[in-house]
């Protein structure tokens, strides 16, 4: 599935997502539901483990344990279910700094505004994908508010321009 | 007014660009229906009856005469000659091609004008009391906080997939004139005990489906607290509304499950987290904007005017307009004109190119280039010295827009209803047409007093009925148009939802049952009583037994 980073494509994943308890791979780096995450938590010493989260979630765990993450995947399950937005600022608010991945149906025409609420990570389903997504990132180079990606609002950046 | 500086310019001119990339999209089929359906909605695009519908943003019902002559050029070379002035203060286009719309958005970006979040599932347009800035009984300016909003809630990149569109209201005086308490949520400039002006904050009002006066969330928010306070509101909503079904999904109906106390706790929680942060307003900025809504220099010597006087006793027609289509102003020898959209034989809130290049010169001339839509579907010419009004009524006269009935039971909000709407279940503009004839004898309104009347094809609301005086909701029964009939709601102050008075009436009987309401007024009331007073005093009943005993 193409995977930008950082406005590149990039060709290798390391994570590996998995959905039951029982089909949990002896090594390599986990990609999990926050539920199994929560039920498995003591048995992954040692394991790198990336979390997938979604608008039903409670947060609360996820940000004590930021830093356990070096991954966190938030799903997109339909166009108009623009919950992620609001998670990903909250995330990145409490101060997480690892790759915040949005999953499931992101679209072409949402990425400006995911990257803004600190989205820097998009995977796309493989005939959802054109490399002519990159131009999306530009289109609009200004804004009026504060967000993620710059917390201050038009006034204060340009007082300080 | 606000005038554009170049990062504004740039935003609407990047907009511009990127809506037309999507439409290019769209029509080689790259771009899904489902996918563009939103995307068109965030820039005011609709699909309708017979075309594509372009809302306009008009911010805050502010608009100058440049803008003014931009949207009659739009009407006569894209359209068929009109717009439709909105409840959201917009303007509407109900013919353009799904393929020139890029470059009408292109024409008004030139005028500092654009269709950004005028539908769709988004912060839509802020509004305000028609009389801002010049209403004697005004606390403060609310358009600068519009303003504010404004860029705050534009290309918000949090809140574009809300779980439904989101309309906020605010206004400077304790008399509502933006129905403020039916929005999701409204904003109340008012004093606190210290002297000190903030906000009241109301949440989840709204009309629709599920009509809901909003409730107090906070008595009193400090003036730089706004944007945050707002983003908290919009965060828990886009968090918890519900997406599952969209007729429960506005704020209201999250209020309302949530109850209150719960939603204001979870609000002022996420407020504690960024209360202190960038989002709070710096008094510099506060004053920056304030500095594009000073008052205008007024002639001092306008109130030693004479003329005025002199031709209120000779002309009758001129006094009788005076007196029902102009509002007082806060500064001696002004007024403020009500540009009546509310003629005989048109659509409410419709104007003709020619109409909009009138008023764009009377502003010019008589009004500081400045006018205003009203969420009643009129204009505003808000600042004429006294001396001007005659000369102003008569152009306005020419033009069938001096109708004096603004406030009376012909100056009726009407959604455009099945004649153009694809949601619609009955037609209202031949309804609203029965009503003009049936109530032309202008006296008879007079007596009547103020009456607002108002009429919406479907139960999405966008007439306003259940907040109307008198309501008017068209309903389809086995493929016929029939009418279900409120009365005692209001959208002011006294905010309230209208009592259905019975079982709906046919379309011929529209009129005749107004007329039978009507008689039970003139029957019931008390001296100086208002039609609304009236009704919450005697209750539905008297009303109900003279429209249905006689219909036996």
């Amino acid at each position: 599935m193409p995977l930008l980073i950082d406005r590149q494509l990039v060709n290798d994943d390391s994570w590996q997502l998995v959905e039951e308890a029982d089909a949990l791979p002896q090594s390599g780096d986990l990609l999990l539901p926050l539920a199994l995450y929560n039920e498995l938590a003591g048995n992954l010493a040692g394991r790198r483990v990336a979390l997938r989260i979604n608008g039903d979630d409670e947060l609360s765990s996820v940000l004590e344990a930021l830093e356990r993450f070096p991954m966190i995947a938030i799903e997109f399950p339909i166009f108009r279910d623009g919950r992620g937005f609001s998670l990903a600022r909250m995330l990145r608010r409490a101060g997480y700094q690892g790759e915040l991945r949005a999953v499931g149906n992101p679209a072409r025409d949402q990425l400006g505004y995911l990257e803004r609420c600190g989205f820097n990570a998009f995977q796309f389903a493989d005939e959802a994908f054109s490399e002519e997504f990159l131009n999306a990132f530009g289109e609009i180079s200004v804004r009026y508010q504060g967000s993620s990606d710059d917390p201050r609002p038009v006034y204060l950046q340009n007082q300080q321009n | 007014m606000y005038i554009y500086n170049e990062v504004d310019q740039k935003i609407v001119d990047e907009r511009v660009a990127q809506f037309r990339d999507q439409t290019r999209r769209f029509l080689a089929g790259e771009l899904s229906d489902d996918e563009f359906l939103a995307l068109r909605l965030m820039n005011g695009l609709y699909i309708q009856r017979h075309a594509p519908m372009l809302r306009v943003a008009i911010p805050y019902g502010l608009i100058s005469s440049v803008q003014l002559r931009k949207l009659a050029h739009i009407a006569r070379t894209y359209d068929k000659g009109y717009g439709h002035i909105t409840t959201r203060t917009n303007i509407q286009f109900n013919w353009p091609k799904l393929e020139e719309v890029p470059d009408i958005l292109a024409e008004l970006a030139q005028v500092q004008m654009h269709a950004i979040q005028t539908s769709g599932n988004c912060i839509r347009n802020t509004t305000t009391d028609p009389f801002a800035g010049v209403t004697p009984d005004e606390l403060e300016d609310p358009r600068p906080w519009c303003e504010i909003i404004r860029q705050w809630s534009t290309l918000h990149p949090e809140f574009a997939y809300l779980p439904r569109k989101f309309k906020i209201a605010v206004t400077g005086s304790p008399r509502d004139r933006a129905a403020s308490q039916v929005h999701d949520i409204g904003l109340h400039l008012v004093q606190n005990a210290a002297g000190e002006t903030g906000f009241e904050v109301l949440v989840g009002g709204g009309l629709g489906r599920t009509p809901v006066i909003g409730k107090q969330i906070r008595p009193f928010l400090a003036k730089q607290d706004l944007l945050s306070y707002l983003e908290a509101i919009l965060r828990v909503y886009n968090l918890k509304g519900r997406r599952d079904n969209k007729y429960k999904a506005r704020i209201k109906i999250l209020v309302e499950a949530m109850g209150i106390d719960a939603f204001r706790d979870e609000v002022e929680a996420e407020w504690e987290q960024i209360r202190s942060s960038e989002l709070t307003l710096t008094d510099a900025e506060i004053a920056r904007v304030k500095g594009f809504f000073q008052p205008f220099e007024y002639d001092a010597s306008a109130a030693a005017d004479t003329s005025l006087q002199q031709k209120l006793e000779s002309d009758t027609d001129f006094r009788t307009w005076y007196e029902r289509n102009t509002h007082a102003h806060k500064v001696a020898g002004y007024r403020s004109v009500v540009v009546s959209l509310k003629p005989q034989l048109q659509p409410a809130g419709d104007i003709t190119d020619l109409q909009l290049e009138v008023v764009a010169d009377l502003a010019e001339q008589y009004s500081f280039g400045e006018a205003r839509s009203t969420h009643e579907q009129n204009l505003v010419l808000a600042d004429v010295k006294n001396a001007d009004l005659y000369a102003v009524w008569q152009q306005l006269a020419e033009h069938n827009m001096a109708r004096p009935n603004i406030g009376t039971l012909t100056d009726m909000i009407v959604c455009p209803g099945f004649d153009f709407c694809a949601l619609a279940n009955a037609k209202t503009l031949n309804i609203a047409e029965q009503i003009n004839q049936a109530f032309d004898d202008l006296d008879y309104l007079y007596d009547l007093g103020d009456i607002r009347l108002n009429m919406s094809g479907c139960i999405n609301a966008c007439g306003h009925h259940h907040i109307g005086n008198i309501g008017i909701l068209g309903v389809d029964k086995k493929g016929e148009d029939w009418y279900q009939i409120t009365i005692g709601g209001s959208d002011r102050e006294d905010a309230s939802l209208g009592k259905v008075l019975g079982r709906s009436v046919a379309a011929d009987e529209v009129a005749d049952t107004l007329k039978k309401i009507l008689e039970t007024y003139v029957e019931q009331r008390t001296d100086e009583e208002s039609f609304l007073d009236c009704v919450r005093r005697v209750g539905v009943d008297p009303f109900k037994e003279k429209v249905y005993a006689a219909a036996h």
